[in-house]
């Protein structure tokens, strides 16, 4: 017995070394990147680790928390605005921004938290979009934000794009990051039972409302700043795309194809989904249509995802969440 | 004083208007459990319909109507039987996703055929005045669709009520393995439920398509505004639907009042938001535990 | 045509890894009441509900009337004359004693004899009849499994399954459930019942099998089967253990 056991704890040691290995390889590709694969490429990166951070932080909610939100668009328009008031209309720097519209999605996401905590399952859905389109209309409305006319942030023409797609991994990373430490902690297993059985998990004593909060912060703040990148990738704003629930679609898309409740699913789908966008680029107008039927018939024959179906198939965990018991020796 | 009457009125009337588009979406959700997000981009197809329809037969509404109900009942049918019966046991997330998917084909699709344009669907009364006083002036449309909406919910619920397969479809969603076991098909009854509910999203789309313009991403405005009903209303309840529209009509005809023109939508969402932290399962609640 | 109005050979279901019952037989005479006797988890409902399609046995055949009926939909199966009892929670909370009652006579045979149904569950269980108009939620226990049994009758059926007839209930009304049950068995409605008391299932029944971890281990007229020997089975004494 006991040497299968150390021969078993050898064998992870191993696998848990080769995914090391593994990961830095990735790493030091991704950092060398700019310099030898070009604008084009590097321009894809960029939106592939920022759609993979906000679909982390949708995943964490829907796949992990429970909480299916179709407001997350609320947190990337207010980022947006955030980004083009403190440049457009305050002449102050983009480091200004990031640190603005976080503290911004902090509070408002507290705030709204009074309301729609009360709100469970498809009423909780309900309620983050409404909020959503509330803040879609009241943006459309307020002549200190030029109503529809929004902005051009022009700041963004003049950073330079090698710091920006650093900037843009680190945010890929620190979502991955903050979805694994959220996992492995007490919190993430207090998750997992949560999910599993909420009445269950409260009566044992899991703090229901605080762990929720927490993750719904969390994600929010992680959006936000992502939502900032974003707009700098994008450059211009109205409140029609800052609140469109396009960004929460194309979340659930890229959670959905990579596989929900998994944190390799949103790597995967962010990558499906940026590439298959820029395929179907020359399509215009088929391309949401194509993604959409990928998005069902995927759920119809592999509902857990390209991930959940790897994972079933061939036990794939590449970041080992799931706790194993760890052997006596 | 005038504009306040003439508000409550249009915000009462438009209620009916709301109270329809929200049914639908209720009855699925009240027998099978499902919140169907494709309901606001399926009741925009159906105002299309309507529309081509109402091209090719030069606006006899009766038939249009007739038509764009059976196209649509077909439609619902394959929906529900090989996509949504697939997977309704799987629990709620892959059910709501289908439909999340389907609602995106549908908008795209919508957009590809008939461009981005505004459309409308013309009818004889859409412009006429029906009362028009020094106090109040009611639009035939308006009245129309108040009309038609009491009129369809008091149907359904007498359907779902007092039939035989309207008490199957209540079994079904009441107790699946009775209902089996009393020799009921459930997931025949869940499509049923579907072509049902798609018939008074014909109904709505056409009176939609006659009071506003509609575009082919028009959808999801009104699933919110379905949403907003059957939440106030409660879900699953059908009398609770024109409780719900006229709720949400009245908050943003009044807040329009009070506010500006600007805030009417803004208010709607308000109140909703109000509504669903108060009393979260709705004011009429009927939701079936699934 | 047989004998014996529903067959059940070598049936056996598993419920993924777990094999809930194993190669089980069972033959119900026509016109007889037939008792299947076991404790928790013998087996028992898990056969009732591979006889009506609710679950597809992984081996084995059903037979009603001679005709075969495996693996087809519960709808389809009840449809043949054969109407279920599931225990007394199985009903439709939601709706009214008399709803509950129509549900019962869905399918179109019975639809048609309506009125002369209502005429005869009425003046057998008169209690429902008093509280027609109310949701069925409102019931005691008692009157639920009456309701289960009404609204199988209502489907006017060849032959009625009832599961788990006694459970929870008071003993005066175990005794009133089962003399309504012969009364109903006298006009030819066959009976096939799971029951927990196993006294009673013996005493009423013409036949019995008893279950025993997913297998039958006895079976036999219930006059002719020892008491003793059936408990120890039920219990799980010695040899059966």
């Amino acid at each position: 017995m006991k040497n299968n056991h150390s021969s078993l704890r050898a064998q992870s040691k191993t696998a848990s070394l080769i995914k090391l290995i593994v990961a830095a390889v990735i790493l030091i590709v991704l950092i060398v990147m700019p310099f030898v694969g070009g604008a084009y490429i590097r321009n894809i990166l960029i939106l592939i680790f920022l759609y993979m951070a906000v679909s982390q932080m949708w995943n964490l909610l829907a796949g992990y928390t429970g909480l299916v939100s179709l407001g997350m668009q609320a947190f990337i328009g207010l980022a947006g605005y955030v980004l083009a008031l403190t440049t457009q209309q305050y002449g102050k720097p983009i480091w200004l921004a990031f640190i603005l519209a976080a503290v911004i999605a902090v509070v408002f996401a507290l705030i709204i938290s009074l309301p729609i905590f009360k709100m469970k399952g498809v009423y909780f859905t309900i309620g983050t979009w409404i909020i959503a389109e509330a803040l879609y209309v009241f943006f459309a409305n307020w002549a200190f934000v030029k109503y529809s006319i929004g902005y051009n942030i022009t700041v963004a023409y003049r950073m330079n794009l090698n710091t920006f797609y650093y900037l843009c991994l680190v945010i890929g990373i620190v979502s991955i990051a903050v979805v694994l430490f959220i996992l492995r902690s007490k919190t993430g297993l207090a998750l997992m039972a949560m999910r599993d059985n909420e009445d269950a998990a409260e009566v044992r004593g899991v703090r229901l409302y605080r762990t929720k909060l927490m993750c719904f912060l969390i994600a929010s703040v992680v959006t936000a700043i992502a939502g900032v990148a974003l707009y700098l990738n994008l450059a211009y704003i109205r409140p029609t795309n800052a609140f469109s629930i396009e960004w929460t679609v194309s979340m659930v898309f890229i959670v959905i194809i990579g596989g929900i409740g998994t944190i390799e699913g949103p790597i995967i789908g962010a990558i499906i989904y940026v590439l298959l966008s820029q395929i179907l680029y020359n399509f215009a107008g088929y391309s949401n249509l194509i993604l959409g039927i990928i998005a069902v018939i995927l759920i119809m024959v592999a509902p857990k995802g390209i991930m959940g179906y790897l994972e079933e198939r061939f036990a794939w965990d590449i970041f080992g969440i799931r706790r194993r018991i760890k052997p006596k020796s | 004083m005038e504009l306040l009457i003439q508000s409550i009125v249009t915000g009462i009337l438009l209620g009916g208007l709301y109270a329809i588009v929200g049914l639908g979406l209720s009855l699925v959700f009240g027998i099978m459990g499902l919140t169907n997000i494709a309901h606001g981009n399926l009741m925009i197809m159906c105002s299309f319909i309507v529309m081509v329809f109402g091209t090719v037969f030069n606006g006899n509404i009766i038939l249009m109507l007739v038509l764009a109900i059976a196209c649509m009942v077909v439609f619902g049918f394959l929906f529900q039987n090989f996509l949504v019966n697939k997977v309704i046991d799987k629990g709620p997330n892959p059910a709501l996703l289908v439909t999340f998917g389907v609602s995106i084909v549908i908008q795209n699709a919508l957009q590809l055929i008939f461009g981005a344009d505004a459309r409308s669907i013309k009818s004889a009364f859409a412009t006429v005045n029906v009362v028009s006083s020094d106090y109040v002036s009611i639009s035939g449309a308006y009245l129309a669709n108040f009309v038609v909406a009491v009129v369809v919910i008091v149907l359904l619920s007498l359907f779902i009520k007092r039939t035989r397969m309207g008490r199957a479809i209540r079994a079904s969603a009441n107790n699946v393995r009775a209902a089996e076991l009393m020799g009921v098909n459930t997931k025949l009854m869940y499509s049923v439920t579907m072509c049902i509910a798609m018939a008074t999203a014909c109904i709505a789309g056409l009176l939609v398509g006659n009071t506003f313009v509609f575009y082919p991403y028009s959808g999801p405005q009104y699933l919110i505004i379905a949403f907003g009903v059957v939440v106030i209303g409660g879900m699953g309840s059908i009398p609770g639907t024109l409780l719900g529209g006229i709720i949400l009509g009245l908050a943003q005809l009044l807040g329009s009042y009070f506010f500006g023109t600007g805030y009417q939508i803004f208010s709607g969402y308000i109140v909703m938001l109000i509504l669903l932290t108060v009393c979260p399962a709705g004011l009429l609640s009927n939701a079936k535990r699934k | 045509m047989s004998e014996y109005i529903l067959r059940a050979e070598n049936l056996s279901v598993s419920y993924g890894d777990f094999r809930a019952v194993t190669n089980a037989s069972l033959k119900v005479k026509e016109g007889s009441i037939t008792a299947l006797i076991g404790a928790n988890g013998a087996g028992k409902s898990t056969l009732l509900s591979a006889i009506m399609g609710e679950h597809k046995p992984t081996e084995g055949h059903v037979f009603f009337e001679d005709r075969e009926v495996t693996g087809l939909k519960p709808s389809v199966i009840v449809r043949n004359g054969i109407a279920m009892a599931p225990e007394g929670s199985c009903i439709f909370d939601e709706m009214t004693v008399r709803e509950n009652l129509l549900m019962g006579c869905y399918q179109k045979r019975a639809a048609a004899k309506k009125n002369e149904l209502f005429e005869k569950v009425y003046s057998l269980f008169p209690i429902l009849k008093e509280k027609e108009k109310q949701l069925s939620s409102f019931l005691s226990g008692g009157q639920r499994q009456m309701l289960a049994i009404a609204r199988a009758i209502m489907a006017d059926p060849k032959m009625i399954i009832c599961d788990e007839l006694s459970l929870g209930l008071a003993p005066v009304v175990i005794g009133e459930i089962y003399e309504k049950l012969t009364e109903i068995n006298k006009e030819g409605v066959t009976f096939l019942i799971v029951d927990q008391d196993v006294g009673r299932s013996l005493e009423y029944s013409d036949y019995s099998y008893v279950m025993v971890k997913g297998g039958m281990v006895m079976e036999g007229p219930s006059c002719d089967l020892p008491i003793e020997e059936v408990k120890d089975a039920y219990f799980g004494i010695n040899k059966y253990a």
